[in-house]
């Protein structure tokens, strides 16, 4: 890594203008790509702005309150939580964070890592994190003495964050460019959504029983850096000096282990091999086994069980596809489940279920990106066309069949109203098939781009208007089963309540019917339309 | 099987083939005749449109005008037949990665329609034969471009095509890869079936093809047997700067640095 010595060696403070430079191009031309990429990026800076003035006036609010500083200081750890696990749900993004991109260049590591650190203060997060820690000394900032160390903690606590950010980073950087890290990268959304009910839950128990509940966490975090600054703050208008000092120190004191860990890892990685060529010399595992799997014996022959495998491994395997899955399953049991908790009786709250997981049929070929050319090679009649559709909607009955009359099942035994079992199940199976009809046809009408990069896009950019049709369609599949929701409806009018575990044949029969009929006018219309499927399903 | 129905021995009919992309004409009427049982070589500039015609010919985007008949069949009139006799590997498209490799070309060959021990005994013998047998259980998101390249071939194969069709086959592969499929192909051609397939890269053309024809701004400009492309040329490269009108570095002021004094 040394500089030939024609090069003039560059210091830190050379480099780093160079690199804020460069971040702020890159942001640039990244915005001048598109007006919708502009309008998101101003959007969010707006939210973020908002957010922060929010959370840095409640923060204010706060001065004057007893606790204080049990709440921001363990709040300073979160943040920094927060910095530290960001990167790995955003693998990538920073172009300036992939020190593989600077391997060439005759830097020394100090120097770049101090130059990379300044440039990283460049953005909507550290001015969030800066609004926050601002909120949070001015809520905890009593006298000159305070005021002092605010000054020098708040900057501290910044670098804290970035600078473990960008540590962790370079540290997994093998694991995020990796695919397993993209895979990971995925299912932020979960951890996210699941975070923010824990938050959600935590403040609903805040509000409960005062800030004082947060004592013992806080005295735990204040030996925590970037929490023991801000707690620093907190001390030395307490006039315990040398606490604060002391609290300090030990935030400088990781700020600079952080600095040295990071450029030891930065040299590390420059001159290491790269996850391609690891991916690539990893042994494979030789799993021996024939073509026909335990799963695939159970299938029929031919093109429907051929299809119907491969949607299964997909559900299993494709990251995209497997976290589409498993929230719609959690979902459509979560809700029901929740509502009888809440003291609700009616089974008919399983429908929910029903709605959740045949939504998976409506954007069949589109799921496929790209790849669909492969179906789209070998398909030449209708005859392929409907098998093709007919593998997916089986792989989709497997799991759904099973699952929603256990959900119905589960229900009842939870209710106990049994009373309504045979017609929810009946009309839940009617409403499966009829949602695999009108489904089959949404997938080859209205077919859209599934991003496999981006954990929150579900729509390419330009198809947002299709995928909103296609959802529109599920009402189709409802309408579809109008008659026998008449039925029912009538049945219990007209007091023949006892007669309704008719409907629990006549549902699953209706609902074959209704998705024959779907998937065979699907097939009609696929085999003239493939190229213009294979066009919107590529566009991502 | 080199012989395709009716008494033509054009493997591939293309007539007045057209494709707009908004403002951008991106094939400008295409009119080409592919001899049946020989190797040949779409050769253009990068943005020449080589990958659309590829496409349009091989049934993936629908032509704004044209005709396309492969072994005799009408691509746009009657899919089933024509898709029946050809094989694919397009540039650009994905594959579906998240199988095997030897799990992608059991579901290739039984959507085709192949009874599935055929298929087994035909997909081991191609990934013995493209040196794949090692990597079989791997999924093909983990493939090198050479393993992915390779792997598409197979499933393009599987179904012993009378035409393949190749956009690009060896961008981007290694030369011990690049030996491989070129060993496949030649032994298939020796069949008497045809390959086409693009490239940018003319002594590959040159030591690979009897047949050549030069895509530029969307237009044919010169096709037929390579010796006669080539012409007085001393290169097929040569040939192709004149025919595309590309100009060489102009000799002067520019980069006098370069190599000067450090």
């Amino acid at each position: 890594m040394s500089a030939a010595p024609s090069v003039p060696s560059a210091g830190p403070l050379s480099l780093a203008p160079v690199f804020a430079r460069l971040k702020l191009t890159l942001l640039r031309n990244g915005l001048r790509q598109s007006s919708k990429r502009k309008a998101v990026y101003i959007v969010s800076l707006v939210l973020v702005a908002l957010f922060g003035a929010l959370q840095l006036l409640g923060l204010c609010a706060l001065r004057g309150t007893a606790h204080a500083a049990a709440f921001t200081v363990p709040l300073a750890v979160l943040l920094a939580l927060g910095w530290a696990v960001a990167p790995l749900f955003h693998p990538g993004g920073d172009e300036t964070l992939n020190p593989a991109r600077l391997a060439m260049l005759p830097l020394r590591p100090a120097p770049l890592a101090v130059a990379l650190l300044i440039s990283s203060l460049i953005g909507m997060g550290p001015a969030f994190t800066v609004l926050i820690l601002l909120g949070s000394v001015i809520a905890t900032a009593y006298g000159a003495g305070a005021a002092a160390v605010a000054v020098l903690a708040v900057p501290l606590a910044l670098l804290v964050c970035v600078a473990l950010a960008r540590a962790v980073a370079t540290a997994n950087i093998r694991l995020l460019s990796s695919r397993k890290g993209r895979d990971l990268a995925l299912l932020s959304g979960v951890v996210i959504g699941v975070g923010l009910q824990v938050v959600n839950f935590a403040v609903q128990k805040l509000s409960q029983s005062g800030l004082a509940k947060l004592e013992p966490v806080a005295d735990v975090a204040r030996w925590i850096p970037p929490g023991s600054a801000l707690d620093a703050v907190r001390a030395a208008g307490d006039g315990e000096y040398g606490l604060a000092s002391a609290e300090i120190a030990l935030t400088a004191g990781v700020l600079a282990a952080l600095l040295f860990w990071w450029q030891r890892t930065l040299t590390k990685v420059m001159v290491s091999p790269d996850s391609s060529t690891l991916a690539a010399a990893e042994p494979t595992r030789d799993r021996e086994r024939p073509s026909g799997t335990g799963l695939s014996r159970l299938l029929p022959a031919g093109r429907v069980g051929t299809a119907a495998e491969r949607s299964l491994r997909y559900a299993r395997r494709d990251p995209k596809t497997r976290m589409s899955w498993g929230s719609a399953l959690a979902i459509g049991a979560v809700v029901p489940l929740f509502n009888v908790l809440q003291g609700g009786h009616s089974l008919y709250f399983a429908f929910v279920a029903a709605a959740m997981v045949t939504g998976q049929m409506f954007n069949q070929l589109g799921q496929d990106g790209s790849a669909f050319w492969m179906v789209l090679q070998t398909i030449g009649s209708r005859r392929e066309a409907l098998a093709e559709l007919r593998g997916r909607a089986l792989a989709l009955t497997l799991v759904t069949g099973p699952y929603l009359t256990l959900a119905v099942a589960l229900l009842g035994l939870l209710t106990g109203a049994w009373g309504e079992f045979a017609e929810v199940l009946g009309l839940m199976l009617a409403l499966l098939g009829g949602l695999l009809g009108t489904g089959a046809v949404a997938s080859v009408l209205l077919p859209y781009s599934v991003p496999q990069d981006h954990a929150f896009k579900n729509v390419a950019p330009s198809q947002t208007g299709i995928a909103w049709l296609g959802l529109l369609w599920a009402l189709a599949g409802a309408a579809v089963c109008a008659p026998l929701i008449g039925l029912t409806v009538w049945l219990h009018l007209a007091g023949a309540s006892s007669l309704s575990w008719i409907l629990l044949p006549l549902g699953p029969a209706y609902g074959a019917l209704a998705a024959r009929i779907g998937l065979h006018a699907a097939a009609h219309r696929m085999v003239p339309r493939l190229p213009e499927i294979l066009a919107a399903a590529s566009k991502a | 099987m080199a012989v395709g129905l009716g008494t033509t021995s054009a493997a591939v009919r293309i007539e007045g083939l057209w494709k707009r992309f908004g403002e951008q004409v991106a094939v400008a009427g295409v009119d080409l005749e592919i001899p049946a049982g020989r190797f040949v070589g779409l050769v253009g500039p990068n943005g020449a449109g080589k990958t659309t015609t590829l496409s349009m010919v091989t049934g993936l985007l629908r032509p704004d005008a044209g005709r396309v008949e492969i072994a005799g069949h009408d691509v746009w009139a009657d899919p089933a037949a024509a898709k029946a006799v050809i094989g694919v590997l397009p540039e650009g498209l994905r594959l579906f990665e998240r199988l095997s490799g030897r799990e992608l070309l059991a579901y290739t060959g039984r959507l085709r329609g192949l009874p599935g021990p055929e298929v087994d005994q035909r997909a081991t013998q191609l990934l013995d034969v493209l040196d794949l047998a090692g990597a079989q259980h791997k999924l093909v998101v983990d493939y090198s471009t050479g393993m992915r390249k390779k792997i598409g071939l197979a499933a393009a194969l599987l179904h012993n095509p009378e035409v393949l069709f190749l956009d690009e086959p060896f961008e981007g592969v290694d030369p011990v890869s690049a030996q491989t499929i070129r060993r496949v192909l030649e032994r298939y051609t020796a069949s008497g079936a045809t390959v086409v397939f693009s490239s940018h890269v003319m002594e590959l053309v040159e030591s690979l093809c009897s047949w050549v024809a030069v895509l530029a701004g969307g237009r044919i400009r010169a096709h037929g047997p390579v010796a006669e492309v080539r012409g007085e040329a001393p290169s097929l490269q040569d040939a192709f700067l004149e025919l595309v009108g590309a100009r060489g570095l102009s000799e002067g002021q520019t980069l006098d640095w370069l190599g000067g004094a450090r």
